[in-house]
């Protein structure tokens, strides 16, 4: 009989583990209803388990070596053990030696998550319960493997051995409800039942679903106002922090951290009461608040649960999210609440909310005239295009347009378009603020108008695709504006001259003797994945190019995105400080950039430090050099 | 970033015209016309400021439309026949290029031309009153010459039109044709011409009426007017209002080009060009005042030098397009340097005055600092790289060794730059020392900037010996070491101090001074005018027939008038023949150049000016072991070749500037540029 002990207790586990589900899952039942295809989600799951979320896993192999012993250890041997209660198993001595094998690899794996954590747990790595996890896992590791294998030998199962195996087990078990293991469960359901479907199998799917401005309530208030998924996914987290070793907020000193802020939403489902422990890092130079929760109890605030000016210190960037492994959309969350904010409350920061008045008075972000967006291009007789025209290419300037800084490139630009002969043309003042800082800031209705009249001036119109030179732009015309009606081919400027290049309408010389490296603009590269057009263009110029620590779809951002400088978080240090930081490392004696807001930033940098310029200033000295002109003074002061 | 320079950097629409930002420079005569056409040299010169990133260039200042207002005094450009279209078709598709937009100045100068040349037919005016500029009594206007050069304007604007100019204006400043009918001081009609205002204002409305119809509504057409003309019987501020306010009303200019002040004689002359004596902008407030009564843009020009007084004139709405026409002769690509956030490059203007002097006397106008503005044909503004990396040794930072040094280092070279005083600049840094000449300190600074910036290795306070120099084991020496100041010829020279001495601070002297001057140039001025301010009673002396013979009009006047109100006796017409002591005192013996007659003075000190001879120890010192012996070749020089020498066999020792032989600024500079664009 003492074989059947293991499987029952297999049994109880699980039972322990649905019932704790079962507690969080009417939690989960507190958020607002969404439309969710269980069937084909589920049918999924193993495809994004084993596709998705290793992708992410793997790119610490470590990691993804201690979860595949753990995880396929533990699930392997006790599923199997729990079959012993069906007689001819439970009889089996092979089938014993088989679940001990599977233990014998799950101790391994347990080995491996103690080996993380001790002697000394890494600060990205959450202490408390999650400290206990290895000991657990060791416990209950031990304990099956020795009783599966006394079964196997035909042994009797000691009552010490199954008192700590189902000590141990019991505790894992009860821990998927409240504890390191609930990332299990909540996970697996995530996966299936995920708010983004459409990100996975190698999919994007960036754009922010847009609002009903109907509705009474906009936006997130309380966690009853997130879907029921997103509580979900919150749920998911396994505090690995890997989102807070990616968080430039973070790493700047401002007040957020990614993984605390998940546990804080996490935090606000309880009652009011005595926080749960986190025992992960601090958000950096915390903001005091109350720390209450409750289902329709405000997250924002002072007296509530995360301050405002947590949320006000994201960029938007994605890193956090690029790095989770399980799937968690944070930047979802981060807009959900700062929608209300903004559109209920009119709580924004205040710089922002300059900015916002201007949008909704003048169109554009700053109050400048529309007809001088094209001031730049003075000289250089740039195409309008007037209701009914028609070019092939329609030139998107977006709000750099404005920047004495950044017209040089858009001037470099037009050059260069002028010399591969394309057809383009601009939309003059008919062209209005594309409506991103609104977004990004919670003012999501100033943004839907703007959308919504850009795409009636973009209907009004015939192009073949869009051409920008802001990623910001790039990302709401391509993602962002199909939800209401406009679907375009949308190209940035680096992709659009690597072809030029490549099909060799733009005859480019050599930079040679110059370093560079490349700085990713959070909304081309990770929100976009375009990483390799800007690469393969530098290539071509003849420029040595190094990369930073982190570059392509894992860079670290410049800090100028998702109105981050207007909210203007203080933190220890600035972002772009640390992002030049990383270029400086390098060598290199050209920071090349291919968006107007990394631009500002990053030359607002003081100190030595390389020179910043546009991919398309660099192609156009190339072009120049290619040219016979002589070489340009601005290219010759870098090598002195 | 200069504050305001997104004003700067806005385009101006007139008449469908879009001019891309606000920074023009004005029609002006630099004595480029050939045949009384903008031929290569012309049209290089404007297109460097057009690459430069300037809006709007206007070209051919006093260009005449009628067969009595030559161009040849000026070496102008003659609009009076079709011969000049195909040349205005290239300019205009030149400008054109670089987005850039061109105008041309028309006018008819009236009696402010010379009658004894070119056709020799007598100057015209409203009425025959002579101007002491031009020294001509002109002829009074009958009615059918009237309507004849009301024609020729209209012909005129015609040519522009079909040359593809981007518009013209006409000039009714500087007392020509059209304010001679405007201003009291000059027209004395009793016809519907004079009286008046309205009736003095007739000539120039039917002018610019006659013009609009025949180059059609749609061209654009200006004019260049006074906002005041400062002087008793001329016109006042409020005339000049009210026909700027009346002429922009009727629709007849598309724009008003504002200055100050007329030019009728040498003092107005300098007054209406201000040089370095005068604060920046001085006459910003005329512009503003008419900018307030007419609803077309104004324009300016009179000494903004610098973008951030430009940008304030912009922002602040005084006027619409500033004219920064000398800034350009200085530093034709200012506007690309602010686009590039290259302020800090920006060769400035200092004011001096070179380049306008050079035109009055009839020649071609030169920057004192920029030795390639004018020679764009053969001289670069941007500097190419050399293929070869060379060491270049340069002795003494004057403005020829700096020049030297930011040619080299621009060439990609490597250099060294061995100065013996504690501060770069050379003889310069006497000359800023007098008075008003202060901002000549300009000059050296910025080229000092340049050459740190480059990497230049500076060494000041080490004078260059020659073991120290072949220690760099150089590929080329340039010794620009300047000159020392000469003592003259006259008996008992010795006893006399030089200008230097006073300058320089290495003299403190009072009681009576006689400043003998040989050169006719700054020099004695400015120390005549540095001693009496400190107390000494002066007497300059000068074989010349008249003191700062050799000072240019717009500088001259300053000169006469700082050392007249200062009380400085004027004794042209004398040489020096001796100086000799008499008790602690001395006399200096005189003779008359016309008379011979002599006279002596007894003065406590006598003060010489004979200018300079070079410095050349170091020189001769390397000579013997240089492959060319110091010698620079000069048909390379002018052909603009390298200098035909062999570098493996040794060094290559050159010299520039005073170093040669005593000159000036602008042949220092020239020297080292021409001789550094080849290594």
């Amino acid at each position: 009989m003492p074989a059947f002990g293991f499987p029952l207790l297999v049994w109880l586990m699980a039972a322990v583990a649905a019932a704790a589900v079962a507690g969080r899952a009417l939690r989960w039942q507190w958020g607002r209803p969404a439309r969710v295809d269980w069937w084909a989600g589920l049918r999924a799951v193993p495809r994004r388990y084993l596709v998705d979320v290793h992708h992410v896993v793997a790119r610490d192999s470590q990691a993804a070596r201690m979860h595949m012993l753990a995880a396929g250890g533990l699930l392997a041997g006790s599923g199997l053990a729990a079959l012993g209660v069906i007689p001819p198993l439970g009889a089996s001595r092979l089938w014993w030696a088989v679940v001990a094998l599977a233990f014998a690899v799950m101790l391994a794996g347990a080995f491996l998550v103690g080996a993380r954590r001790f002697p000394v747990r890494p600060a990205r790595l959450s202490g408390g319960r999650f400290q206990l996890l290895p000991v657990l896992l060791l416990g209950y590791g031990l304990g099956g493997f020795c009783l599966a294998a006394g079964a196997a030998a035909g042994l009797p199962a000691g009552r010490a051995v199954l008192a700590v195996t189902a000590g141990c087990g019991l505790a894992l078990a009860w821990f998927t409800g409240k504890g390191p293991m609930r990332h299990a469960a909540a996970g697996t359901l995530h996966l299936a039942a995920h708010p983004r479907p459409a990100r996975f199998a190698g999919q994007r799917d960036v754009a922010l679903q847009p609002v009903d401005l109907n509705a009474e309530r906009l936006g997130v208030e309380t966690p009853a106002d997130f879907a029921w998924n997103r509580l979900l996914g919150f749920d998911a987290c396994v505090q690995c922090g890997r989102c807070e070793t990616a968080c430039p907020a973070f790493a700047a000193g401002q007040p957020l951290n990614p993984k605390r802020l998940i546990q804080d939403l996490v935090a606000a489902l309880e009652p009011p009461g005595p926080a749960p422990a986190y025992a992960g890092s601090p958000y950096p130079n915390a903001r005091p608040v109350a720390g209450r929760g409750g289902r329709h109890a405000p997250i924002i605030g002072a007296g509530a649960m995360i301050h405002p000016d947590t949320l006000w210190s994201c960029t938007t960037c994605r890193a956090c999210v690029a790095e989770c492994p399980m799937m968690i959309e944070h930047v979802d969350a981060v807009i959900d609440l700062r929608r209300h904010q903004t559109l209920m409350l009119g709580a924004v920061p205040e710089k922002a909310a300059a900015r916002l008045d201007d949008l909704r008075d003048t169109d554009e972000a700053n109050g400048h005239g529309l007809a001088a967006r094209a001031d730049f291009a003075a000289g250089l007789d740039v195409p309008v295009l007037a209701p009914g025209g028609r070019a092939d290419v329609l030139l998107w300037l977006g709000e750099g347009a404005y920047d004495l800084r950044y017209g040089r490139t858009l001037r470099a630009l037009v050059r260069l378009l002028r010399a591969a002969g394309v057809d383009f043309a601009i939309l003059g003042a008919a062209e209005k603020d594309c409506g991103d800082i609104a977004r990004r800031l919670g003012d999501e209705a100033t943004f839907a108008r703007l959308a919504r009249e850009n795409v009636a001036t973009l209907a009004g119109v015939g192009f073949s695709r869009i051409l920008t030179a802001d990623p910001h732009a790039l990302n709401s015309l391509r993602n962002d504006y199909p939800a209401f009606g406009g679907r375009y081919e949308v190209w940035h400027h680096t992709a659009f001259l690597d072809a030029l290049v490549a099909e060799g309408r733009l005859a480019v010389g050599a930079l040679s003797g110059q370093t560079v490296t490349y700085h990713d603009p959070c909304y081309l590269g990770r929100y976009n994945g375009e990483v390799e057009a800007p690469r393969r263009l530098l290539d071509a110029l003849g420029l040595a190019r190094t990369e930073m620590a982190r570059s392509g779809a894992r860079a670290l951002c410049c800090g100028g995105g998702g109105g981050a400088p207007l909210s203007d978080v203080a933190g220890d240090r600035r972002i772009p400080d640390l992002r030049m930081e990383q270029a400086r490392a390098t060598g290199a004696a050209l920071l090349a950039v291919a968006c107007p807001g990394c631009t500002a930033m990053l030359e607002g940098v003081t100190g030595a430090r390389p020179e910043v310029r546009d991919v398309a200033e660099l192609v156009l000295a190339a072009w120049e050099a290619g040219q016979g002109a002589p070489a340009k003074r601005a290219a010759l002061e870098l090598q002195a | 970033m200069i504050a305001n320079a997104d004003a700067l950097l806005k385009p101006l629409t007139l008449k469908g015209l879009t001019i891309r930002n606000r920074v023009m420079s004005t029609s002006h005569a630099p004595g480029y016309g050939k045949e009384g056409k903008p031929q290569e040299r012309y049209q290089l010169y404007h297109e460097e400021k057009a690459k430069g990133g300037i809006g709007l260039t206007m070209f051919g200042g006093s260009s005449s439309v009628a067969l009595d207002s030559p161009a040849a005094p000026w070496n102008q450009v003659s609009v009076a026949d079709d011969s000049v279209i195909p040349f205005f078709q290239a300019f205009s598709d030149r400008i054109h290029r670089h987005g850039a937009k061109l105008m041309i100045q028309l006018t008819h100068m009236g009696r402010r031309t010379k009658w004894d040349t070119e056709n020799w037919f007598p100057t015209v005016s409203s009425s025959p009153r002579r101007e002491p500029a031009s020294r001509t009594i002109p002829k009074e206007l009958e009615p059918e010459e009237i309507a004849r050069i009301i024609a020729d304007f209209a012909a005129a604007a015609r040519r522009c039109r079909e040359g593809g100019l981007d518009g013209c204006e006409v000039s009714a400043a500087h007392g020509h044709l059209i304010d001679q009918f405007w201003s009291p001081s000059v027209n004395q009609r009793t016809d519907g011409y004079g009286g008046s205002l309205a009736n003095r204002m007739r000539f120039g409305r039917e002018v610019l009426e006659a013009m609009r119809r025949a180059a059609g509504d749609d061209y654009v057409i200006g004019i260049r007017m006074s906002g005041d003309e400062m002087i008793a019987d001329g016109l006042s501020h409020e005339d000049c209002v009210e026909i700027a306010a009346t002429y922009a009303r009727d629709g007849l200019v598309d724009f008003v080009n504002v200055l100050g002040g007329q030019a009728r004689d040498d003092m107005a002359h300098a007054i209406s060009l201000p040089n370095m004596s005068f604060p920046v902008a001085p006459f910003l407030h005329l512009p503003s005042a008419i900018k307030r009564e007419v609803d077309v843009p104004v324009f300016h020009a009179q000494r903004v030098t610098d973008l951030a007084t430009a940008a304030r004139a912009v922002a602040d709405g005084h006027v619409d397009m500033v004219a920064m026409t000398r800034a350009h002769i200085a530093d034709p690509h200012l506007v690309q340097k602010l686009i590039e956030g290259r302020d800090d490059d920006i060769r400035q203007c200092v004011g001096a005055g070179y380049c306008i002097d050079r035109i009055y006397v009839g020649g071609d106008a030169l920057c004192i600092q920029n030795a390639a503005t004018g020679r764009e044909a053969t001289m670069p503004h941007v500097i190419p790289k050399a293929d070869v990396r060379r060491r270049v040794v340069i002795v003494g930072a004057g403005p020829g060794g700096l020049e030297a040094a930011r040619v080299c280092a621009e060439r990609g070279h490597s250099v060294v730059l061995f100065e013996k005083n504690a501060a770069a600049g050379g003889q310069i840094n006497l000359a800023a020392k007098a008075g008003w000449r202060e901002a000549l300190s300009g000059i050296p600074r910025w080229l000092a900037g340049q050459v740190t910036r480059l990497g230049v290795d500076l060494r000041l306070g080490v004078e260059a010996s020659e073991a120290a120099i072949l220690a760099e084991q150089p590929d080329v020496v340039i010794i620009a070491t300047g000159g020392k100041p000469s003592h003259g010829h006259a008996k008992g020279a010795e006893r006399a101090l030089t200008t230097a001495d006073v300058l320089s601070g290495a003299v403190e002297l009072s009681g009576t001074v006689l400043l003998f001057d040989e050169m006719g140039q700054h020099n004695a001025a400015s120390t005549a005018e540095q001693l009496a301010r400190r107390g000494c009673l002066v007497e300059f002396v000068t074989a010349d027939r008249y003191v700062a013979q050799e000072v240019g009009t717009t500088n001259q006047p300053i000169h006469y008038r700082e050392l007249y109100k200062l009380g400085v006796v004027f004794s042209p017409n004398l040489d020096l023949i001796e100086i000799y002591p008499e008790g602690n005192r001395l006399v200096a013996a005189l003779r008359n150049t016309f008379t011979d007659a002599e006279e002596e003075r007894l003065v406590d000190h006598v003060v010489v000016e004979y200018g300079t001879l070079p410095v050349d120890g170091v020189y001769h010192a390397l000579k013997a072991g240089s492959v060319n012996a110091g010698q620079i070749d000069l048909g390379a020089i002018v052909r603009g070749e390298p200098q035909p020498y062999d570098l493996s066999q040794g060094f290559a020792l050159y010299r520039v500037g005073d170093a040669l032989a005593g000159r000036n600024i602008h042949a220092a500079i020239y020297d080292a540029l021409r001789l550094c664009k080849d290594l």
